[in-house]
């Protein structure tokens, strides 16, 4: 199946007298890694839920591609995963059965659905956790289960929402191989995080703050640009919180 | 000691804000007693008034008549004529009546004679709630002035022995599935938004419809174990007659299930979070169904805005399916009225609970 490319145009979304987004343009290519950097509060959520239209826009649209040409969300909504930054998952659920039970959600074959199981299970080092309550992972295991979920159905894209928020370096790094393994299958991968360091980790960076977009680009380019060694730099120095 | 207060002032401070922040919670605690105390308060009503006596006066004479104008003009009586003994107690069975006076043809001679005057009352026992008013309003009426005047003999119909549980029973059904299907139904798509997996499943090729089915069988299914499970306790445990058809009272129940689990996932769709689902649940699905579906008190002593009230209840017209199913034999064609309007209201709630099901996160 083909990439998807995601195209925001004017997004604009007000909570009350909050305005969570701004006017933001943001281009997601197919077969990057974009990472949606930015504080807590800078908007990051409320845009991945926009471009997965779970909340309606105040102005502005989200457009999709494949291939390069335009298609329709519902045509391409069964090839892209999401990940929620709140934790999803069923606490009294098995491993397992979260999978059995996205296996039916997703429409997958059996076979299909065994390799597939396999695969990631051996990826993500979760096989020996399979009767495992999700309530009783640790963080780093839970978001790998969420991911799993995720991946089950071979997506063309992949939302993340702070998935590593909460989880410890070392789970954090073993999450991050996974995505670039992701990536090199040209799958578009956005991922919303308030860790900076995660930023230089992403191919495209969109710098988010109070909802507007503020810069965006290469990250190496980006730090040059803004004359900044690290991406903490630059929020401190542009005056975020992250 | 001080510190103690102080946590605790704390605790009760913070309780405090969540209640102010939280609007519904605040009317529902507010509001909640004071609607309930105005419903039931006015609906409850142990005095019953106007119940309708099916009256068949094959005598015609003056004494008869003088009987009949004492019935008419107590207030506790509508009368109904009907010209054989036959009708009354078919106005009876299609509860167009709750009790039936036969006044033989020779009333007025053994009254002119000096014996004491036949009278025959038959009352429907299937409904324990009006036996006992009607008996001792007929017996005040009868028996004022000269006691011994009349002859009066009581027969109650469809429950003889006038066994309570009889009629407790199959009312139960009534309530055992009103609070099984409402509460957990109402807490099922609650407790998804409550720990944000509805936004995992919102992102799902999902679809509401299929949610919606999937969230209602199992619980549909353990609707009617539980159905069969009290009709085999009440059947074999509590000697309860089953007079009726079975595969009515399977359609009625199967019907009265879908309306309350449908109506338990409107509530879950609405309220969002489990404690206010849980209120909703409380208020129009199990006090509704104790209380104003004619299980306990009477629907013809409420006053008139609340038995038209009451026919929105599918309690009320499942009560009436139950109980005369068990007890009265009745069939399809008797209880036309309560499976047409439990299939509306049955149609109505999976058509607000469908439509109020959200596939987006919006407010």
């Amino acid at each position: 199946m083909e990439s998807i490319s995601i195209t925001a145009r004017g997004l604009r979304r007000s909570f009350g007298q909050t305005v969570a987004l701004k006017d933001v343009d943001l281009s997601f290519t197919a077969g990057h890694m974009h990472g949606v950097i930015g504080p807590e509060g800078a908007g990051k959520t409320t845009l991945m839920r926009l471009l997965l239209g779970l909340l309606k826009p105040g102005a502005g649209t989200v457009e999709f591609s494949q291939a390069g040409k335009p298609v329709d969300f519902d045509i391409v909504r069964p090839s892209i995963a999401y990940m929620p930054q709140q934790q999803s998952l069923y606490p009294d659920l098995s491993v397992g059965e979260h999978l059995d039970f996205f296996k039916e959600l997703y429409g997958i074959e059996r076979k299909a659905y065994e390799v597939k199981r396999d695969e990631l299970l051996e990826i993500t080092r979760l096989g020996s956790f399979v009767s495992r309550p999700a309530g009783q992972l640790s963080g780093g295991m839970y978001k790998k289960l969420g991911l799993m979920c995720a991946l089950l159905r071979s997506p063309r894209a992949m939302l993340l929402d702070e998935p590593t928020n909460g989880v410890d370096p070392i789970s954090r790094r073993e999450f991050w191989e996974l995505l670039y393994r992701l990536s090199d299958q040209n799958i578009l991968i956005i991922v919303t995080t308030a860790y900076m360091d995660e930023a230089e980790r992403c191919g495209m960076v969109h710098l988010l703050e109070q909802g507007e977009l503020v810069a965006e680009g290469r990250p190496r380019e980006l730090l040059m640009k803004e004359n900044v060694r690290t991406f903490d730099e630059l929020f401190l120095r542009r005056g975020g919180h992250g | 000691m001080k510190l103690f207060w102080g946590r605790a002032g704390a605790v009760a401070r913070k309780e405090v804000f969540h209640i102010l922040r939280d609007p519904f919670a605040l009317a529902a605690a507010l509001g909640l007693p004071v609607l309930m105390v105005i419903i039931f308060g006015i609906s409850i009503e142990f005095n019953m008034k106007d119940i309708p006596l099916a009256v068949n006066d094959a005598d015609q004479t003056r004494s008869s008549r003088m009987l009949l104008d004492r019935f008419a003009s107590s207030g506790y009586f509508g009368i109904r004529r009907v010209v054989s003994p036959h009708q009354a107690v078919a106005e009876l069975t299609d509860q167009k009546a709750r009790a039936a006076l036969v006044i033989p043809p020779d009333f007025e001679s053994d009254l002119i004679s000096g014996r004491q005057g036949q009278l025959q009352l038959l009352i429907d026992g299937s409904d324990n709630s009006t036996v006992g008013p009607v008996s001792n309003y007929v017996n005040r009426i009868v028996g004022a002035g000269a006691p011994a005047l009349y002859d009066l003999r009581t027969r109650y119909l469809f429950n003889p022995e006038l066994d309570s549980r009889w009629f407790v029973i199959p009312g139960l059904t009534v309530v055992i599935m009103a609070i099984l299907s409402i509460l957990l139904t109402a807490l099922t798509i609650a407790r998804e938004w409550e720990n944000g997996s509805m936004e995992l499943l919102l992102s799902t090729p999902v679809r509401p419809v299929e949610l919606i089915v999937g969230k209602l069988a199992p619980y549909g299914v353990l609707g009617i174990i539980a159905i069969a499970f009290v009709y085999v306790i009440a059947r074999a445990v509590f000697q309860i007659p089953f007079v009726g058809n079975l595969a009515v009272f399977g359609l009625g129940s199967l019907l009265f299930l879908i309306t309350y689990l449908a109506q338990g996932l409107l509530i879950s769709v609405v309220a969002r979070n489990q404690q206010v689902a849980m209120q909703l649940a409380m208020v129009t699905g199990m006090l509704p169904s104790n209380l104003i579906s004619g299980f306990i008190f009477p629907i013809e002593s409420m006053p008139t805005f609340f038995q038209y009230l009451t026919m929105l209840l599918p309690a009320r017209w499942f009560m009436r399916i139950a109980r005369d199913t068990f007890l009265q034999g009745s069939g399809l064609i008797e209880l036309k009225v309560p499976f047409l309007a439990l299939t509306f209201l049955c149609f109505a709630m999976i058509f607000l609970a469908t439509r109020k099901f959200k596939r987006d996160l919006e407010p």
